[in-house]
């Protein structure tokens, strides 16, 4: 037998040596920026002259300010209505792909696609193809009698136009419905069929049950996403020279670019400070109520 | 074996890098400054294209005039951020810009102010149209120069106006009814020629008496020239075509710096513009006839007439230069008789030395002559430099849109947009 | 039951047509619908490619048509013209591969501490993880900004890069449960044999994972590869900028000039697609993991 004289390290010091970078991520940008934030939020700061304490005035301007209101408005438009139409939508499109075709790889790889391509660039394309007077979107609206709205000149388009952008680069969670809608048992469907049920009693009594937990996943990760939304918005609202844009009667201004031009912008720092402690409180609520709700409608196994 | 697959997908991840490693590693250090006599300071201008150009050109010709100062050029066309990196501990020497930043740039401290260079080099100021230098100040210091003063007159397609019958219109009643007629709309209501493209409604304003801020730097958003001045767009234009109409005629339109600007190709035939114009049309629409004349004013106000706003581009030096006796000797060679005359006559903008304006230089630019005297107005106007400028100019812009989307009457928005400058300004 | 019921009605022949066609429907719909989604999610790209190919004169027709009879490739020789591609990929593929190297070092390390060193504080770090998943960036932005700002590092990569190396959350909390998945008898018996956690690490547990090291690696890769906000942030040198500032920077300098604009796009996105068609079934397969808890 060997002679172990050196004693084995503590279990405890182990985890927290091997998780240490983290530990370090953490407290350098998630924990120190949080408090931080919190302390600026409460002073005038504008990065030329330190920080003077103004208590709660940035947050008492907010009440007075028409674009807060409206950013807020506008992002919880992008989640309230673009994040269940997204998920919806990549339903759809999952379980219309989830047929025992031999093309469904390519199929897969190609509805995964439009992800990886740069949102810069996905958000130029859709510009284009929103143009009200040489875009196809319009045209083929033309095309069936519709109306042919002004995507991005138009108010109350321009957020709708986003989902556009939203639908499209829906892939991944498309994949995910796919891969859970793979893992319900073919034998509850032919036990279904037996019993002559239709399409709808097997979705709604086989298909969802086995795919709710999956959806509150996406859902919770949507809502959060969407609460960020800003590089799309951004680049639609964007003019010439950049000079800060919110889109027509700031349709397109949403929370995180509101942060964005107040920080970086205007250099109000205090100002932003206090409107990213409002969206970490909304966020948190978020998520809060999501899961809160989650028992009524998610069927884990077992249950 | 095991530790050998870790080294894999380590040195795996390093082999994908390749190349790429070495050089951008170079790039990482703060700074990098060589070992050198001369010094380098960073200029990023705003311009881009031709203007971009004419800019390097400038700097081309100071570092070959000297050998002490080497000026680092670069185009950045990115308004919105050069504020922060005035701010950041990676900033910039010297820049561009407008005179409408000069008091919430100043204000805040991120602009050097230039008094002590220029009486330390005794430099003489005298040469400087009065009213332009003067707007260079902000609580009794200078903070900029400015390198060209840009004035906005109405352009007429000639062609057009002749086509349609129709003079160059001098007041806003003629202007109402040229618009009309050189307005065409087809069966279903969609325009096919607009009489005048959408104007820059601050300086529009001016043109009806208007006035934005007062001498006690006090807003007057609700001032009835301003409101006139929309009110004249929504009779005339939206409420006639409807604002829909316009909107998707509008999102139809090219690129202003190419061949497809609307008033190129004809789609608008009057535009409210700058003297750069006068370039503009020859680089891009040689053949196009025009004319230019002050914007009309009100019937029964001749005493406005030759109204325009006029704005300046300005040079600067921001707070944080690493070195800004080099920028100050940059902006005394930009400022310099023969460098203004050789950026102004490239991108055909007027100079902002007296001395300049009898310049036979700028003769050979075809139509400049118009907005050369334009400057002799008695009626050039400008918002003063105030720190809650920029601010107030977004305000200003959001409420446009809401006027123009026919969701309030001018009077209304105006209205609403005078509570929330008092907020500003108080 | 339901089948007992109708079985008892003898068929007639509406029922048996209308079984047909619910037949016929039923193969269209397999075999259609999947074509007709694909074809959705296909077309912005024949748009994309079709107006890059196309002089500007030819893009502004109404109606709109893909096709051209005169395609050109000058809206291409334009934006290589106009600015440095080759610079900006060899940047945007610096940072990503930082940031996969990064990754790759930090995010297994703490993932095998949650997952398989038994520490009475792994739940509370594990929660903490989880939690700040849930943290717009926006809430921590300003104050790194100003950090990074009172540093030299400013406008240079280090604040892109330094993050990656100490961990992101979402791929700790990927590989943890990769590596529950493996089990404990495994590292036990190498335990009793008084090999270290260091040595466990890298000799089972990741020669063990490397299919969720390769699909953590990628997505690291693609979300550095795209991203706008950061570079948009930190990069104020032109000479710095990454892919996306660059076609940002390019749309700001020549507006909406819509050949060369969909040109570049399409140059911007076609590393990405190669690197797609490459490792197409790992980024899937990663994806299809992610969903399931």
């Amino acid at each position: 037998m060997r002679i172990a004289t050196h004693k084995p390290v503590p279990p405890a010091v182990l985890g927290v040596l091997f998780a240490l970078p983290w530990i370090v991520g953490f407290g350098i940008f998630q924990l120190y920026p949080i408090l931080a934030s919190a302390y600026y939020s409460f002073t005038e700061y504008n990065l030329f002259k330190p920080p003077v304490w103004v208590g709660l005035e940035n947050y008492r301007e907010l009440f007075n300010d028409d674009r807060f209101f409206k950013s807020m408005f506008n992002t919880l438009y992008m989640t309230v209505i673009g994040v269940p139409l997204g998920l919806f939508f990549a339903l759809i499109c999952a379980l219309a792909l989830n047929t025992p075709s031999r093309l469904q790889p390519f199929y897969r790889a190609i509805v995964y696609l439009p992800t990886i391509v740069p949102v810069v660039a996905a958000t130029y394309l859709w510009r284009w193809m929103l143009n009200a007077q040489y875009g196809y979107i319009n045209a083929i609206l033309g095309g069936l009698g519709l109306g042919q709205p002004l995507w991005q000149e138009d108010a109350t388009w321009t957020k709708p136009a986003l989902l556009f952008i939203g639908f499209w680069t829906v892939g991944g969670t498309t994949i995910i419905f796919l891969a859970a809608l793979k893992e319900v048992p073919q034998s509850y469907y032919e036990a279904a069929d037996i019993d002559g049920a239709n399409w709808w009693s097997k979705f709604w009594n086989i298909t969802w049950p086995a795919i709710s937990p999956v959806t509150l996943f996406q859902l919770v990760i949507g809502v959060i996403g969407s609460l960020q939304y800003f590089t799309q918005a951004y680049l639609f609202a964007q003019e010439r020279l950049n000079t800060p844009s919110g889109g027509p009667e700031d349709s397109l201004l949403m929370y995180g670019m509101y942060i964005f031009q107040n920080a970086f912008s205007y250099l109000n720092m205090g100002y932003a400070s206090a409107l990213a402690w409002i969206l970490f409180l909304v966020a948190l609520a978020c998520t809060l109520v999501i899961l809160g709700f989650a028992g009524r409608w998610v069927h884990y196994e077992g249950d | 074996m095991g530790t050998t697959r870790r080294q894999l997908i380590v040195r795996g991840s390093q082999l994908a890098a390749g190349a790429a490693l070495a050089p951008a590693f170079l790039t990482l250090s703060p700074r990098a400054s060589l070992a050198q006599d001369k010094v380098t300071i960073d200029f990023p201008y705003l311009w881009t294209g031709p203007e971009g150009e004419a800019m390097q050109k400038i700097a081309d010709d100071f570092n070959a005039s000297q050998g002490e100062v080497e000026v680092k050029g670069v185009s950045n066309p990115d308004q919105q951020r050069q504020l922060a990196a005035m701010a950041s501990s990676n900033g910039f020497d010297i820049s561009d810009g407008f005179d409408n930043q000069i008091g919430t740039w100043a204000d805040n401290g991120a602009i050097q102010a230039l008094d002590d260079f220029i009486s330390g080099s005794s430099y003489d100021t005298s040469d400087f149209i009065p009213s332009v230098l003067e707007k260079m100040s902000f609580d009794g210091k200078t903070y900029a120069l400015p390198v060209a003063v840009h004035t906005t007159l109405l352009l007429h397609n000639t062609t057009l106006l002749e086509e349609a019958g129709v003079e160059p219109p001098k007041t806003t009643s003629e202007l109402a009814a040229a618009i009309e007629a050189l307005t065409k709309v087809d069966g279903n209501g969609a325009i096919q020629q607009l009489g005048m493209q959408q104007p820059d409604f601050v300086s529009f304003a001016y043109s009806f008496g208007g006035q934005w801020i007062d001498d006690q730097n006090q807003p007057t958003a609700n001032h009835e020239g301003n409101i006139a001045a929309l009110q004249f767009w929504v009779d005339n234009v939206l409420n006639k075509y409807g604002a829909d109409n316009v909107k998707r005629f509008q999102s139809g339109f090219g690129e202003y710096a190419s061949p497809q600007n609307p008033f190129y190709t004809g789609k608008v035939a009057m535009v409210t513009d700058g003297e750069w114009q006068a370039r503009f049309t020859q680089q891009y629409a040689p053949d196009l006839k025009w004319t230019a004349a002050p914007i009309p004013v009100p019937d029964d106000k001749p005493e406005l007439e030759g109204t325009s706003s006029i704005a300046s581009s300005i040079f600067f030096i921001p707070s944080n230069a690493s070195d800004a006796d080099a920028a100050w000797a940059f902006m005394q060679y930009v400022m310099s008789p023969d460098a203004m005359r050789d950026f102004t006559v490239a991108l055909a903008n007027l100079p902002t030395r007296q001395s300049l304006l009898k310049d036979k230089a700028y003769e050979e630019i075809p139509g400049m002559h118009y907005w050369l005297e334009s400057l002799s107005s008695k009626n050039l106007k400008a918002m003063p430099n105030v720190p809650w400028g920029q601010e107030y100019g977004t305000e200003i812009t959001s409420t446009i849109d809401e006027v123009i989307n026919l969701n309030k009457t001018p009077e209304q928005a105006l209205n609403e947009l005078q509570e929330k400058a008092k907020g500003l300004a108080g | 039951m339901a089948e007992v019921v109708s079985g008892a009605k003898p068929i007639s022949r509406p029922v048996a047509r209308a079984g047909r066609w619910r037949k016929r429907t039923k193969f269209l719909v397999r075999e259609l619908a999947p074509l007709l989604v694909t074809l959705l999610f296909v077309f912005p790209f024949l748009v994309m490619l079709s107006t890059s190919f196309k002089p500007d004169t030819e893009s502004f027709s109404i109606p709109p048509r893909l096709w051209s009879d005169n395609w050109i490739i000058d809206n291409y020789q334009r934006v290589f013209d106009a600015m440095p591609f080759w610079r900006y990929l060899r940047n945007t593929l610096f940072l990503s591969v930082m940031a996969v190297i990064g990754t790759l070092l930090s995010c297994p390390l703490v993932a095998y501490s949650l997952a398989k060193i038994r520490w009475r504080g792994r739940n509370v770090l594990f929660i903490l993880i989880l939690s700040t998943m849930m943290l717009p960036p926006q809430v921590t932005m300003i104050p790194i900004f100003i950090m990074w700002n009172k540093t030299p590092f400013m406008g240079t990569y280090w604040p892109l890069i330094v993050p990656n190396f100490l961990g992101t959350a979402f791929f700790i909390f990927l590989l943890r449960q990769f590596f529950r998945a493996i089990p404990n008898d495994l590292l036990d018996a190498a335990r009793v044999d008084g090999a270290s956690e260091l040595r466990i690490y890298f000799n089972i547990v990741l020669p063990l994972s490397r299919a969720a090291l390769a699909t953590v690696g990628l997505f690291a890769f693609v979300w550095t590869w795209v991203d706008f906000l950061n570079p948009l942030i930190y990069l104020s040198d032109a000479s710095k900028y990454t892919l996306s500032i660059g076609l940002y920077a390019f749309f700001s300098e020549h507006g909406i000039e819509w050949g060369p604009l969909m040109a570049a796009c399409a140059i911007f996105s076609l590393p990405l697609v190669v690197i797609f068609i490459f490792a197409q079934r790992q980024l899937i397969e990663g994806i299809s993991l992610t969903g399931l808890k």
